[in-house]
Formats: C-alpha cells, sequence, structure tokens
C-alpha cells in the first residue's frame, strides 16, 4: 500500500531540488470526499496532495492543458512538470508522446500503483452506504474505508470500484521516473471486456434500439470530449471555428462552409458525433472512463471505445499506451490484416 | 417518392482514382447493363476515405456507401489500400456494433481492367440492399 507522505516527500524532493516546474497531482476537493486535480508550484504545498480511491480523475488531461497555454503564451519550458499518474494516465502519456504531443524529458512522471483496487464508483457506493453520504475515502488494503457520519465503515474494493479498475488489467505505470506501490500488472478482478461481452451478445435490432435510447439522450454538452485528454485538437470537426468572418464573406459563403457534424442535439447528428469521436480514439483510447464518469446523462461510452479497443487487441495485436516510439494503430498495417470482409 | 414507386436503394460510392473509378468507366464503355442506383464519387485513394464520408453520406440519407479501391499491392501510393483495410474495417465493426445492418457497408477491390466485376459488385449490392428497405437509423432528422 503506497503511504501518502511518499507522495508528499517525492513531490516536494523535486520541487526543492528545482527539478520540476510543479507537479500535477489530487487534493481534497471541496465535493465531499471527492478529490479535485492541483497543479503545486512550492515544495510547501506538497503536503496538500493526496491519493484516495476518489483520484478519478486522468491528470494526464493537465498535460495537454500545460502544452497548450504554453504554446499560447509562445513560450518554452525551462524543466519538466511533474505528474502524479496512475497506470491509466500513464498509459495516455504514452499515447500522447508517441503522437509527439510532447517529448519524454518534458515531463517527470511519478508512478502510483492501484495494487489490487482502483477508483470508487459513485452509484455503486451509494448503495453500500445505505443513504448516508461519505466524507472522506481511503484505501486499506483490498478494502476502501469510508468515513460518514454514522463512522467508519470498510467496504471490500470489489464491490464499489468502477467497472473500468475492475476489468482493468494494468494498474501498474510501465512508464515513469519514479514509482510507488507494488507491480501488478496483469491482475485480473474481472474479466476484461466483460460488459461489453454482455451487450454484444444481443443481437444487431435490440443493439439499435439500446443506442437509439442512448444517443436521443445526449445533449451535446461536450463534457466527454473536455475530460479526454487525447481530444486536443484545437479545432474540433464539430465545431468550425476557423472559419473566418471578414467583411466580404458572403452569407452563402457562410451557409456552405463545410459542417460535417451540426451542433443541434438530434438523434442523427449524435450518433455522427459519439461514432467519429470513437472513430477518432480509435487506437488511442487508454480506457480511462472518464467520459462515461463525466456524463451528465449517464451514456454508457466506454461501450463504444472499448469495442475499438478490442477490436485493436484482436484483430491487429494492437495495445494503445504500451510503447513511446511504435506506430499508431491507424498509420501503420501489416499485410495480413483481416481483409476477408472485401470483396 | 410516392407510394406506387418501388423503394429504389441509393448507393454512394466512393471510388478510387486510379482502380476503381477506371473500372467504373470500363462497365461503362464496355456496355455492361448494372444498377443505376450508385453515384460514383471519385477520391484519389481508397486510403484517403474518412470515416466522415461514410458516416456523412448515411447521414444525408444514402441506404449504402461503397468503398473500393484497387487490390491490395497495387496502391498507386503503395499502401493506402492497406491503410483503407485497416480504417474501414473499424468503420464497419461500428457500424455493426451500434446496430446497423451489415449489408449497408460494403467495401471492394475492383481494378482498371475488371468492368465486369464492378457490374456484379453494383449488382450484389442493390440486392442485398433491397431487402433491407430505406435507412432511416442514421439518416439527419433535420436537414
Amino acid at each position: 500500500m503506497i503511504n501518502i507522505q511518499d507522495i508528499r516527500d517525492t513531490a516536494k524532493d523535486l520541487l526543492a531540488k528545482g527539478e520540476v516546474r510543479g507537479v500535477i497531482g489530487w487534493k481534497a476537493g471541496t465535493r465531499g470526499m471527492d478529490a479535485e486535480p492541483v497543479v503545486i508550484t512550492a515544495p510547501e504545498q506538497a503536503d496538500e496532495l493526496v491519493w484516495d480511491p476518489t483520484c478519478y480523475h486522468n491528470l494526464a488531461l493537465y498535460l495537454v492543458e500545460d502544452r497548450k497555454f504554453l504554446a499560447h503564451a509562445r513560450k518554452n519550458a525551462d524543466k519538466p512538470i511533474g505528474i502524479v499518474a496512475k497506470g491509466c494516465d500513464a498509459r495516455a502519456i504514452v499515447v500522447l508522446m508517441q503522437e509527439n504531443y510532447f517529448k519524454r524529458e518534458d515531463v517527470y512522471i511519478i508512478g502510483v500503483s492501484c495494487e489490487n483496487t482502483g477508483v470508487v464508483a459513485e452509484h455503486k457506493l451509494a448503495r453500500q452506504l445505505s443513504g448516508f453520504a461519505a466524507s472522506a475515502a481511503a484505501f486499506a488494503g483490498d478494502e476502501f474505508s469510508f468515513t460518514t457520519a454514522k463512522g467508519e465503515k470498510k467496504v471490500p474494493a470489489r464491490e464499489v470500484m468502477a467497472d473500468r479498475c475492475l476489468e482493468c488489467r494494468n494498474p501498474f505505470p510501465k512508464e515513469h521516473n519514479a514509482t510507488l506501490g507494488e507491480d501488478k500488472t496483469g491482475r485480473t478482478l474481472a474479466a476484461p471486456f466483460a460488459a461489453l461481452a454482455k451487450f454484444e451478445a444481443q443481437g444487431g435490432g435490440e443493439r439499435w434500439d439500446f443506442w437509439e435510447r442512448q444517443f436521443d439522450r445526449c445533449i451535446r454538452c461536450f463534457a466527454c470530449r473536455s475530460v479526454c485528454p487525447m481530444c486536443y485538437c484545437d479545432e474540433c470537426v464539430v465545431d468550425s471555428i476557423e472559419m473566418k468572418v471578414l467583411p466580404d464573406t458572403t452569407a452563402e459563403e457562410k451557409a456552405n462552409r463545410i459542417r460535417w457534424i451540426e451542433r443541434s442535439a438530434d438523434r442523427s447528428e449524435n450518433i455522427t458525433y459519439h461514432m467519429t469521436r470513437a472513430m477518432h480514439l480509435a487506437g488511442r483510447c487508454v480506457d480511462c472512463g472518464e467520459c462515461e464518469r463525466v456524463c451528465p446523462v449517464n451514456i454508457p461510452l466506454r461501450l463504444l471505445n472499448n469495442k475499438m479497443e478490442r477490436e485493436a487487441r484482436e484483430r491487429f495485436g494492437y495495445e494503445p499506451g504500451a510503447s513511446i516510439g511504435g506506430p499508431s494503430l491507424v498509420a501503420s498495417f501489416r499485410d495480413d490484416d483481416p481483409g476477408d470482409f472485401i470483396r | 417518392m410516392s407510394e406506387q414507386q418501388a423503394y429504389e436503394p441509393k448507393i454512394v460510392a466512393f471510388l478510387c482514382k486510379w482502380c476503381s473509378s477506371a473500372g467504373s468507366d470500363l462497365a461503362g464503355v464496355s456496355r455492361i447493363q448494372y444498377p443505376a442506383n450508385a453515384t460514383p464519387i471519385t477520391v484519389p485513394c481508397s486510403g484517403s476515405v474518412s470515416p466522415m464520408y461514410i458516416l456523412s453520406a448515411f447521414k444525408k440519407g444514402a441506404d449504402g456507401v461503397l468503398v473500393s479501391g484497387c487490390h491490395i499491392g497495387d496502391c498507386h501510393y503503395m499502401e493506402g489500400n492497406f491503410l483503407a483495410r485497416r480504417k474501414l474495417h473499424l468503420v464497419k465493426e461500428l457500424l455493426g456494433f451500434i446496430g446497423v445492418e451489415e449489408n449497408r457497408f460494403r467495401m471492394s477491390w475492383v481494378s482498371a481492367a475488371e468492368g465486369g466485376k464492378y457490374a456484379q459488385v453494383v449488382k450484389d449490392f442493390v440486392e442485398d440492399l433491397r431487402p433491407l428497405g430505406p435507412q432511416e437509423k442514421l439518416k439527419a432528422q433535420r436537414t
């Protein structure tokens, strides 16, 4: 089990020696038990850092934000930035480096192992605490310990863990500068792609009925896009912000600009948006499950991304986030790729 | 379309400039009879077909989408069709996954000398699409 003080000491040490310009981590949040992301820039702030089962966020997102901020300010970073990373965060960082979004020396990864646990799923926890809200959560071996108004309650981690963590095989950050906790790579708490296999057992008609219901609900808040570390495009295909409207731009030009997807929350547009997103994430999604967690209308987005992930693994032997130097899924091919569907 | 008129599937065919487009041309100049349901769109290479093209075609009311390129190994750009094969396999799987009928999306390799094959591909596609009826799932509700 990871001692929280070790994370703080590592961060403090790095900042005091001036090896990094900041450390991205989690601190205690203001909403009940939930942690929230934080960037600390001074050694004395290191004691704010926490590590508990509510550290849901994929912090790789903030590396992207940092990069965008620097690019905007036309600055070059003189030192790397430190980041506390879970297994999934580290995989996301590897994918970003594979795509040359930043270089390996630009980031100092303090890897934390989830060991035999992961992060909490709020809806599962609610059933366990019989209506009482938890004010704090902590790791306790293979259990989670929650502080509620009725005192401390211990719950086996397996029962309240998020599905994405149960299905996770790599809870240990393979790419790292320093690590804390035991390497439990290859652990199996639940069968990988369990939810996907169950869903796929249905016929095409039922699958359509299901997705029709899901996509009808989408309100196009773009939370999934905002929270995704892989959705870093300056101009998303959904919104054509780059169209320059000048005094002499005619109404026709404005009307005829290419719009692949409308922004209206119609079913057809929602489907196109989510399908496009799934395609853009194929071979890049590291299954951190953040899109599904932040969705305000609970669309099971992980299913789409898992489908792509499993296709990549089974048909093309490709695993996202495995190596920095390797080619990406859709920019590479093998002579023996399946082609039996082609006439 | 009035009730009396028989349903005719609309196919959008993305044909690569070097092979399939010339193949469809050959079918024409050879006077091979084949259904007129396919609207050909010439693209530089099957590898240039973005998933957006396919989704967009369905959104605009296509009943079926065909992507056709050079045979493996014959790509004018060396590896375009290898990339297309991988990418469009994912698109096909994704369409099937959300419950769109599998027969609505098709890929074929048609060389410039295979006019007869192109005619056959379109013929088969139309026959497979007919029982499925109009494609309403991905079609835009508002235009």
